[in-house]
């Protein structure tokens, strides 16, 4: 579109037939360059670009077609814009009729054209080709990029002109010419988390290590000793090996192989080949040959201590100016002391975002465990049913906000018809055998499996969210959220906050209250135990239809999706309590929490996070067998 | 009081053996290696695999039926039973491997030379070449052996005593053995546990030094000793559940609080019980898991100890025939229907194939079970019986 | 469009399958089908039987192989890696099949292994995988790591400019496998220890903020940052999304992909990853004559215009010509005369080249790299001549030396070195 804007001009002025040739500059370069044209490389094209912005406004306009993929190239070589309404020629800008087919320059080749556009753009009347020009400079600039930044502070819109500034600070970090700017403008900015100040900072800091024997030259670091933490013994004699100061050590496969090239007559340094499977007959073997000049004499452990006494090892920073580099120091302290507080509060608002997920898949599992004392393991086939309700709204209504709110209602009214189903078929008559009934509900579960992969296929289906959920809720570089996880929090608070209005301030809640703390009692009131029991199972299960469409969301929407919350939903019913809601929510914030301080203890290993989870659980089920928040009354003895 | 011998106080126990003597031999006259060849080797294996899920499902009887603890983490016990044999057969065959290629070597490889060639070999797929410590005693056939019964045994002794001492019962006892074996899956699924991840142990129907005796012979052998231990396991479970020791396990079921009252240590008991039964499960993995050749973590996946509870249902719990009847039909069935060679089905036009909805009956038929047939499959036989007396 | 009329179809295509195969005289040469179609694995292997299905019909309709006709036997192992060996012991020696498509997952491979060594059989494995292993009774028709990972990494490296390496994975053999080769290629071509961050998730991860926020964290030292993703299946979608509400842009961060393909991109919204990236062997997007003829009777043979073709359906495609050329060269369906006979053996692939059956038993094959296009295909902007697999990659040091040409050596893990063979089988 905006391309579309920019060029138009263009082609136009060059559209009047007095010229036939525009411009010969632009025509030459691309004749000469075709290949480089057609499949360019990011390491090479620099020049060409180059080339191609010197033949002035059409080589600019070619080149932003380019960048834009909207660029081809004729059977012929004359390469055609193709962003207009008629394709035209890139050099006269007459329209082309023949066949072309387009480039497909990759995005590091992208980077380098817009990068040489950027000078032009910086003062371009769209701010949104303005702001692209920052964007491509924060990524990537040169002394002449920040020098033309320079140039066009000014901007009419604030918030351009405050990127920009900031951009300059930045860029003078890494390309200014005089220490004191520089070192001025890491002051201004000391203490920043945001992660562009920090990715100026720590290229300034980065250190190499040398090994020398006299006074190091450069911008010193510090010196390190060998068997510290930043720098093992190992290391030390590595790189002492490498600068050939040092023999290397035997291995045991050379002195084999050493070993091997010496057998004569069956024997090796006076031992028979046969006792050679044994080490320390080996080194005697060794050691003979070596007394016999054989083989090169192995470096000692002696020889070693000597070279890495005489040796000092020091890190030096790559940048030479040790002013930048102490006040990028000092910065960088302050920052990371932020940093570490940001990341805190970043971990908590996943962990929260998580303990909503698990308290909405959870919620309808622990409201019929409370009640019925039964467990249904069906409950995450009724969370992928809500999750495909959701998918199959989204095919009939294309507007996704509209077919969010019809589907979050529908999944309810599906999987509470579901679970009504349920209570009236099976689990009514199935009452007070609790474990009959999760085997029970097991085979519903599995059947409704299969039925949705026979239904819809085995393949994820895609279950999106409206405009307005997408992206995230950014508060800087380090803390933020994405807007779909703040909606299902919200979407929990919701359902937290409707399930107490209906437990306390309605009849039908008190009479779930009743029949959970005395059935018997209930009955002799008038209340039709049954007719509650079928009521709170619809409702728990149409709240799993609702948590479907929220995981689907985010997620993946396949037969399967039921079968990944389930345990964990489990587990946060298990953890918190039964027939309370405050143990849900206190089971899935402890959950959900210490999922994500174990996952950050060992983010390489997600797995291993899940591991400790589950034995965490094992062992505080040990200590609270009832859960953080344990029922009480009579109902807690049944 | 006198007291009349165990087998006539449990007729069913000849039957079975019987039942199984006539099986045992039935599948040796018709397998290739010492029969007519009517039956091919790949079934003799699915047949020798069926005892072995049978032993599991007694053991699971036990567990469940007399003691009344729903465990969803059986196949835990199984499947580590499994690895434990797994180790030997991997390392021993890659041992011999690895030693017949450093032969070649002019110089004879050192002890450590040999177990870092093995170690490369075994784990070189999952990218390293350390023995992990789990893998000590793999070298040493009596030690894995040996393994088979402590390592499962000691699991469900310090499970079980933890989870018994704090009177963990009924449906979160089962939500508790089902988050074990996850625990444990997720563990083994891990590369750095030591145990090849996801790719698990396999090659395992290769027995070391028994390279030249065939699948077929190796199949119908394997077949012999799954009978044998579903016969030993089945008597051993008849005889400690027919006397004063089952009877108490029965009470504990019917009614835990009562028994602690009349003075019975329930936790010890139940522990007995529990650990007797996981000891009994990693047998029959390890007898298991040579016939399959390959074990991975799914295998202790907890959909797998749940289907483990439901062939015992299915069969009717509280008797050991029944889940030994539920784990041989319900798992025979499973194979024959997803193995694509049952006929299709034709209704109202609609061409349904067994694979896609065999799930779906199974699950219905288990609804249908618990429903109508709590007994399950050894209900009928109390029908049949009724009909004789009357 | 749902999956009964499917099967309506799968049968009437069945059926059809028959009534050409008695017009030919001959018993019938069966081929074994050994993919899940149940369970996890499913959802990508269910596409592959259906693409032998169909060869199978195509070869039929050109009067079979050898003048007899095909028939093919399928069953389904369930994703469930002990049933692989079940089944595929069944397809040797009761159904007797003469060769085997199938697999998918490397366990899944690995539980076949010890079968078809044992009773010689012969199995064409269609999907890139992590190398380390040669088989000689298997045809490996997917790409191996120097046909995926590693030109892919040259690839960001080059011409995206990245410096630090985010090496994400679902946890299980490939990615570990590959990473462990990258890793070994990245640190030889003077990549610090500190620039690659390695994270591995369980199959099926859905909870990606945090690990997403670690990856945008390792900008922080300035250095431009990729992501190399060997994640699996259904986990990309929560990926995907979490990358995207992230606002990572593919400018900034850009991903490649090894695993997702246009099978994987249906089950989302594209708009939001336009630019990241993904290494096969194919695209659909690929133009050749060839493959607009393969996508045309693709979509004809499963009846839904909106399927999509991907890479290990061309390998699949791939090793069943390789296998017919092999077989009609040979004379015979004997696995022996028809190992021999297949190496060397070239058939045209779909991005208008041609593949080789390599000695070592991989293929040769172009390394393709596609940029994610919205509507759900790939822009391929880089394409290789065709690079020849190496089954024992040549970044680790005890698999450099290791080559497994099986003509003439009968061994899968030769040692160059010592000169010997370090096992005949192959390493399971």
């Amino acid at each position: 579109m905006t391309a579309l804007a920019r060029i138009a001009p263009f082609a136009l002025a060059l559209l009047m037939p007095l010229a036939a040739l525009a411009n010969p500059a632009l025509d030459a370069v691309i004749a000469d360059n075709l290949d480089q044209i057609e499949r360019p490389s990011r390491q090479t094209v620099a020049p060409l670009i180059a080339d191609i912005a010197a033949t002035g406004p059409e080589g600019l306009a070619m080149l932003q077609a380019w960048s834009a993929r909207e660029l081809a190239l004729t059977e012929d070589g004359r390469a055609v814009i193709t962003s207009g309404e008629v394709p035209v020629d890139a050099v006269t800008g007459d329209p082309v009729t023949d066949d072309f087919s387009s480039l497909r320059p990759n995005s590091g080749v992208r980077g380098v054209i817009d990068g040489a556009l950027v000078v032009s753009q910086l003062s371009d009347p769209d701010p949104a080709i303005r702001r692209g020009a920052l964007d491509t400079l924060a990524r990537r600039a040169d002394a002449a990029q920040l020098a033309a930044l320079r140039g066009a502070l000014d901007d009419p819109d604030p918030a351009i002109a405050a990127r920009k500034a900031r951009l300059e600070r930045l860029l003078t970090i890494q390309l200014g010419e005089d220490s004191a700017n520089r070192v001025q403008a890491i002051r201004q900015l000391s203490g920043d988390v945001a992660l562009d100040f920090r990715a100026a900072l720590n290229p300034l800091l980065a250190t190499r290590i040398v090994a020398t024997k006299d006074e190091p030259g450069g911008n010193v670091a510090r010196e390190l000793r060998p068997g510290s933490d930043d720098l093992s013994r190992q290391d030390a004699i590595a790189m002492l090996v490498d600068q050939g100061v040092l023999q290397p050590r035997l291995t045991s496969a050379e002195q084999r192989t050493r070993l091997a090239a010496n057998i004569v007559d069956g024997r090796v340094g006076g031992l028979p080949v046969a006792a050679l499977d044994d080490p320390d007959a080996r080194d005697r073997a060794y050691e003979a040959l070596e007394a016999e000049g054989a083989v090169p004499p192995a470096a000692t452990e002696a020889e070693t201590e000597a070279a890495l006494d005489a040796h000092g090892f020091f890190a030096v920073y790559a940048e030479p100016d040790a002013a930048v580099t102490e006040a990028a120091e000092t910065a960088l302290t302050r920052t990371q002391t932020r940093l570490g507080v940001m990341r805190g509060f970043d971990l908590g608002l996943d962990a929260l975002s998580l303990a909503s997920i698990y308290f909405l898949a959870a919620i309808g599992l622990a409201v019929t465990f409370g009640v019925m004392r039964v467990i249904n393991m069906a409950h995450g086939e009724f969370i992928m049913m809500g999750a495909y309700t959701g998918y199959v709204v989204q095919t009939l209504i294309a507007d996704r906000t509209l077919s969010l709110l019809v589907a979050l209602p529908l999944a309810f009214a599906v999987t509470f018809a579901a679970g009504v189903v349920l209570y009236r078929l099976v689990i009514r008559h199935l009452a007070h055998r609790p474990l009959e009934t999760l085997l029970a509900t097991f085979g519903v579960s599995i059947a409704l499996q299969q039925l949705a992969k026979n239904i819809f296929g085995t393949q994820a289906r895609p279950l999106t969210s409206p405009a307005w959920l997408e992206g995230a809720i950014t508060f800087n570089d380090v803390v933020s959220i994405s807007s779909i996880r703040v909606a299902i929090f919200v979407l929990a608070l919701l359902f937290l906050g409707l399930f107490l209005f209906i437990m306390k301030r309605t009849r039908l809640g008190l009479e779930v209250r009743a029949v959970t703390q005395n059935p018997g009692m209930a009955a002799s009131m008038g209340i039709n135990p049954d007719r509650i029991a079928m009521m709170t199972f619809g409702l728990g299960s149409g709240i799993a239809g609702i948590a479907g469409v929220a995981i689907g969301l985010f997620a993946q929407v396949t037969s399967e999706l039921g079968q990944q919350y389930i345990v964990q939903s489990f587990m946060t019913v298990v953890v918190g309590g039964v027939g309370n809601i405050w143990g849900t929510l206190a089971g899935a914030t402890l959950i959900g929490g210490l999922s994500k301080v174990i996952e950050s203890l060992n983010p390489a290993n997600t797995l291993a996070a899940q591991t400790f989870m589950i034995l965490f659980i094992i062992i505080f089920i040990q200590f609270r067998p009832r859960g953080i928040i344990p029922q009480k009354g009579r109902a807690a003895e049944v | 009081m006198q007291r009349t011998p165990f087998i006539l106080r449990n007729p069913s126990v000849l039957i079975v053996i019987a039942v199984l003597a006539v099986f045992t031999a039935a599948v040796t006259a018709a397998s290739a290696a010492y029969g007519t060849g009517v039956m091919p080797t790949s079934m003799v294996k699915v047949l020798g695999k069926t005892l072995c899920l049978a032993l599991a499902a007694v053991a699971m009887d036990l567990v469940w039926g007399y003691l009344g603890i729903l465990s969803l983490g059986q196949m835990a016990f199984f499947a580590l039973g499994g690895y434990m044999i797994g180790q030997w057969l991997m390392y021993a065959r890659t041992e011999g491997i690895v030693a017949a290629s450093m032969a070649a070597n002019p110089i004879p490889p050192t002890p450590a030379e040999l177990q870092e060639g093995v170690a490369g070999q075994i784990f070189g797929v999952v990218g390293s070449t350390d023995l992990p410590w789990a893998w000590t005693f793999a070298h040493s056939l009596p030690a894995q052996l040996a393994l088979v019964l402590i390592v499962p045994g000691l699991l469900a002794l310090v499970f079980g005593w933890l989870a018994f001492r704090s009177r963990v019962n009924g449906v979160y006892l089962s939500i508790l053995t089902q988050a074990m074996t996850l625990a444990l899956a997720l563990w083994l699924f891990q590369n750095d546990s030591g145990f090849r991840g996801n790719n698990g142990l396999s090659g395992l129907q290769n027995i070391p030094g028994l390279e030249d005796v065939g699948q077929a012979r190796l199949s119908v052998w394997f077949l012999w000793a799954s009978a044998l231990a579903l016969a030993l396991g089945y008597v051993l479970a008849a005889w400690l559940m027919g006397g004063k020791f089952g009877s108490v396990t029965r009470a504990i079921r019917d009614d835990e609080t009562r028994v602690r009252f009349l003075g019975y240590p329930v936790e010890g008991f139940k522990l007995a019980v529990f650990t007797i039964a996981a000891m009994i499960t990693a047998i029959a993995g390890a007898l298991y898991y040579p016939q399959a050749g390959i074990i991975n973590p799914a295998e202790l996946a907890p959909i797998a100890s749940i289907y483990l509870a439901v062939w015992v249902a299915i069969g009717g719990r509280g008797r050991l025939y029944g889940a030994v009847i539920g784990a041989v039909v319900v798992s025979l069935l499973s194979s024959w229907f997803t193995g694509g060679r049952a006929p299709d089905l034709n209704i109202a036009g609609l061409r349904m194939a067994w694979v896609d909805w065999w799930q779906v009956a199974l699950g219905l038929t288990f609804v249908l079970v618990t429903l109508f047939a709590p007994k399950g499959i050894a209900g009928l036989f109390d029908i049949l019986n009724r009909k004789a007396k009357s | 469009m749902s999956m009964m009329t499917r099967k309506l179809l799968l049968g009437a295509a069945l059926a059809a399958v028959t009534t050409a195969a008695n017009a030919q005289d001959g018993e019938p040469i069966k081929i074994g089908v050994l993919h899940s179609l149940s369970g996890t694995m499913a959802i990508s292997e269910t596409t592959l039987k259906d693409t032998v299905l169909m060869m199978v019909e195509q070869q039929n309709e050109k009067g079979g192989v050898l003048g007899r006709p095909l028939e093919a036997v399928v069953v389904d192992p369930a994703s469930d890696w002990p049933l692989f060996a079940e089944k595929a012991r069944e397809l040797l020696t009761v159904s007797e099949v003469d060769v085997i498509f199938g697999g998918w997952t490397s366990v899944s491979r690995k539980s076949v292994l010890p079968v078809i060594e044992e009773l010689n059989g012969l199995m064409f494995y269609p999907v890139q995988y992590e190398g380390e292993e040669s088989s000689k009774n298997v045809i490996y028709t997917g790409a191996a790591p120097n046909q995926q990972a590693i030109p892919a990494v040259d690839y960001m490296r080059d011409e995206l400019g990245v410096e630090k390496w985010a090496l994400l994975g679902t946890d299980y053999v490939y990615p570990r496998t590959t990473n462990n080769i990258l890793d070994a290629y990245l640190k030889d071509n003077g990549t610090a220890e500190e620039d690659i961050f390695v994270n591995y998730t369980p199959f099926g991860h859905s909870d990606w903020s945090k690990i997403v926020a670690d990856v945008v964290a390792l900008g922080a030292d300035g250095k431009k940052v990729g992501v190399v993703s060997t994640i699996n299946g259904d986990a990309n979608v929560g990926f995907y999304k979490e990358l995207a509400a992230a606002g990572v842009s593919a400018d900034d961060i850009p991903v490649m992909a090894f695993s997702v393909g246009e099978e994987e991109l249906s089950g989302l919204d594209t708009a939001n990853l336009v630019g990241h990236l993904a290494a096969w062997n194919y695209f659909q997007t690929a133009e050749s004559p060839e493959n607009e003829e393969f996508v045309a009777t693709w979509k004809e043979f499963i009846g839904d215009d909106a399927r999509v073709t991907n890479d290990p359906m061309e390998a699949t495609m791939i090793g069943f010509n390789a296998w017919v050329a092999a077989v009609e060269e040979a004379g015979t369906t004997d696995v022996d005369p028809v190992l021999d006979a297949i190496v060397g053996v070239t058939v045209p692939n779909l991005t208008g080249g041609t593949a080789e059956v390599l000695p070592n038993h991989h293929l040769t094959k172009p390394v393709l790299i596609g940029e994610i296009r919205e509507d759900g295909q790939f822009d391929i902007v880089s394409q290789t001549d065709p690079v020849p697999g190496d089954a024992w990659t040549d970044f680790l040091p005890e698999s450099a030396v290791l080559d497994a040409d099986w003509p003439g050596k009968q061994c899968g893990m030769y040692n160059t070195q010592t000169e010997t063979c370090v096992q005949v089988q192959s390493n399971y």
